[in-house]
């Protein structure tokens, strides 16, 4: 059917040429004209001002620099000086805008991936002590490896054997070396471990991928998990990434799971090392800082864990996500 | 019969989020998940988003075919390509296509160099690949003329979350308000990246607006990939006069896409090179009559869904486009054929072809 159309198409424009309709020379002046751009753009060095204004592709705006889109910026300027300059200058600034946040997240993508190579890889780890001063990522290092054992580890325990009926897996993240993994499997729970440090993963449990907690929670679907236990990220997260980590540690949950912190006491790491804690990527956060964060996203029965004299270091804070059953209850209650 | 391994991994250069390739990858990954496989993506790249679901390619387990086997993803150069070459496991290839140095390397000399250094190693895996799948017989072709011994056609399964997605009423709105002064809507999605030839359809909507059709409007919708290519686009239109008349969108939502797709009259086509063409399928999708330029395997995904041309001249592109928008019984037919052929690119029968090729190398001897 088409090829017949096809056909009648083309002896159409047959007879548009012979009767002169289409002007002579038409298409190799269309073929002339955008040889012209061409060659203009290719020596311009520029990027079109749609490239500024909405849609900077993330690896033209991390080749470009900050430095280089200023200039594409000024000379847009330059060419578009007139009635419409405020308009371009509004454009420009909110693309050079789009330009600097997509080169921050480049960053810290990158910076991400040096940190899970660095454990197996020299020049990986010779460009983060670079990136970030050894001292600073060695007291961090530090800070990230509580030990979690005693009074608070039957704690953790319980609080996240204590989703029974509430469906999916529970999450630790970071999960070291697997033993929490391990020691709630052994409650006959449903456990998935995640750590981005190969180094610590290595003979862990199998179920244990390669991925922080900002980098798993961010790509788990939405109310899947019956538990979660967060360790390690807590004492390191970048400016901001608190609030990111409570918001997606509160979507991650079902209704009726639990969501568990565990965390060195900013007042412990200050005294260890003031310099690094001032210094360092994310300042500590307090646990009841932590309940905050929790409940602003929705969730509920915040408890915090207090520990012995033999602990007093380590802080543990639990909350649960709301299910439609429990609310139902309260609400029917005198 | 091949012993089943335990693992089947892939190995991707790059992956990212709304990539026709890297969406394909992680679907692979589910339907290995349901064979019963453990399965993990392994990428030397992964963008933003993609963190806890990728691994990268330093962390992929080396073990011996009896326990693990490992896909490529191939669609460009990479030193992953080497990581794969270099791997113990039984060994898979998916090829995507590889678009020709010529047709890009006078906007982007180091993709040039990648899709040069793609088509080398494309053809020095040839003998150590067990089983090659093609997302086209086209591709297949290519596969075969490098000297793979094995290989089959295994389409792509195509990301048809957008399908369904609702249009951005503000922006069917402001179609609506053009279409009102009169004009069609010509529509072309792509990357504006050189082989998909922007220019050719801008040249033929220069065409139609001079014979047929003065107040038609051209929508070109994708991501700026090469700048100084969509630089001269951008000086192209001016100079043409029609700075007015085509519409840069740049990358835009799925809702806008819905958008584009359900407001406007025809998708007119005229790259140089696709290996499967996904934004042919939306069309079908979205009830859009399709004019393209049949070029590598452009034939092939439309077949009789839409008018497909064997030169791209300016007049007979536009001619076509003006036969389809004022030809209601062709419009219908157009219409009905694509979502005919569409179905035969539905997501389950993707998956299902994926897994008979896997199954295909089990039962091998």
């Amino acid at each position: 059917m088409t090829a017949k159309v096809v056909a009648q198409i083309e002896e159409q424009v047959l007879e548009l040429r012979s009767q002169g309709v289409v002007p002579d020379g038409f298409e190799d002046e269309l073929e002339a004209c955008f040889e012209q751009a061409a060659e203009a753009a290719l020596n311009s060095g520029s990027v079109p001002l749609k490239d500024l204004g909405g849609n900077v592709n993330p690896s033209v705006g991390g080749a470009l620099g900050l430095g280089g889109l200023a200039r594409q910026a000024t000379v847009l300027l330059r060419r578009r000086l007139g009635p419409s300059l405020r308009r371009v200058e509004r454009r420009s600034v909110i693309g050079a805008a789009r330009a600097a946040e997509t080169t921050w997240l480049q960053v810290h993508v990158a910076v991400d991936h040096l940190e899970r190579v660095a454990a197996r890889s020299v020049p990986a780890s010779r460009v983060l002590s670079v990136l970030r001063p050894r001292e600073l990522a060695g007291a961090a290092a530090e800070a990230t490896h509580v030990a979690i054992e005693g009074a608070l580890l039957t704690w953790v325990l319980d609080r996240l054997s204590a989703t029974a009926g509430v469906p999916g897996p529970v999450l630790h993240a970071e999960s070291g070396d697997g033993s929490i993994v391990e020691a709630l499997v052994a409650r006959g729970l449903d456990v998935r471990g995640a750590d981005p440090r190969l180094s610590v993963r290595a003979g862990g449990a199998t179920s244990t991928v390669a991925a922080g907690a900002l980098e798993y929670l961010g790509a788990a679907p939405s109310g899947t998990l019956s538990g979660l236990l967060l360790t390690g990220v807590v004492d390191r997260l970048r400016p901001g990434a608190a609030r990111a980590l409570a918001q997606l540690a509160a979507r991650s949950l079902a209704p009726g799971g639990v969501v568990v912190l565990v965390g060195a006491r900013p007042e412990v790491v200050v005294a260890i090392d003031p310099v690094a804690a001032d210094l360092s990527p994310g300042r500590p956060i307090h646990p009841v800082t932590w309940c905050h964060l929790l409940a602003h996203f929705g969730l509920s029965e915040l408890t915090i864990f207090e520990m012995d004299a033999s602990e007093p270091d380590i802080f543990a804070v639990s909350a649960r996500c709301p299910s439609p059953e429990r609310e139902d209850t309260d609400r029917s209650s005198p | 019969m091949r012993a089943r391994p335990v693992r089947i991994d892939q190995v991707i250069p790059s992956i990212v989020e709304r990539d026709a390739v890297s969406h394909h990858t992680l679907e692979a990954q589910r339907v290995l998940h349901s064979m019963g496989f453990v399965s993990e993506v392994y990428a030397r790249n992964m963008g933003p988003g993609l963190q806890g679901r990728v691994h990268l390619l330093e962390e992929l387990p080396r073990e011996g075919p009896e326990h693990q086997w490992v896909c490529y993803q191939a669609s460009i150069g990479s030193p992953a390509a080497e990581a794969f070459a270099s791997h113990p496991g039984l060994k898979l290839l998916d090829y995507h296509n590889i678009s020709p140095a010529e047709l890009v390397e006078r906007w982007l000399p180091h993709l040039g160099e990648e899709v040069r250094l793609g088509r080398k190693q494309l053809a020095e895996m040839a003998p150590i690949v067990e089983l090659a799948f093609a997302d086209s017989e086209f591709n297949r072709l290519e596969l075969e003329e490098v000297g793979y011994r094995q290989s089959t056609v295994a389409p792509l399964m195509v990301d048809t979350t957008n399908f369904n997605c609702l249009p951005d009423e503000r922006l069917v709105e402001r179609f609506a308000k053009e279409r009102a002064g009169g004009g069609h809507d010509w529509l072309f999605v792509g990357q504006m990246l050189p082989h998909k030839a922007h220019q050719d359809v801008i040249k033929a909507f220069a065409c139609a607006r001079k014979l047929f059709d003065p107040k038609a409007r051209l929508h070109l919708v994708g991501r700026a990939s090469c700048p100084a290519y969509a630089d001269a686009l951008h000086r192209f239109a001016t100079a043409l006069g029609l700075s007015r008349a085509v519409h840069f969108a740049g990358s835009v939502s799925a809702a806008e896409l819905a958008a584009y797709y359900t407001s406007a009259d025809v998708l007119v086509c005229c790259s140089d090179h696709e290996g499967f063409c996904a934004p042919l399928l939306e069309a079908m999708h979205h009830k859009l009559p399709i004019v393209a330029y049949g070029a590598t395997a452009v034939p092939e995904t439309v077949l009789d869904a839409g008018i497909v041309l064997a030169s791209k001249s300016p007049v007979l592109v536009a001619a076509a486009v003006q036969r389809v928008l004022s030809d209601p019984g062709l419009r219908a037919q157009l219409i009905e054929a694509g979502l005919e052929r569409a179905r035969a690119f539905s997501i389950e029968a993707a998956r299902r072809g994926f897994a008979t090729a896997i199954e295909r190398v089990l039962q091998a001897s």
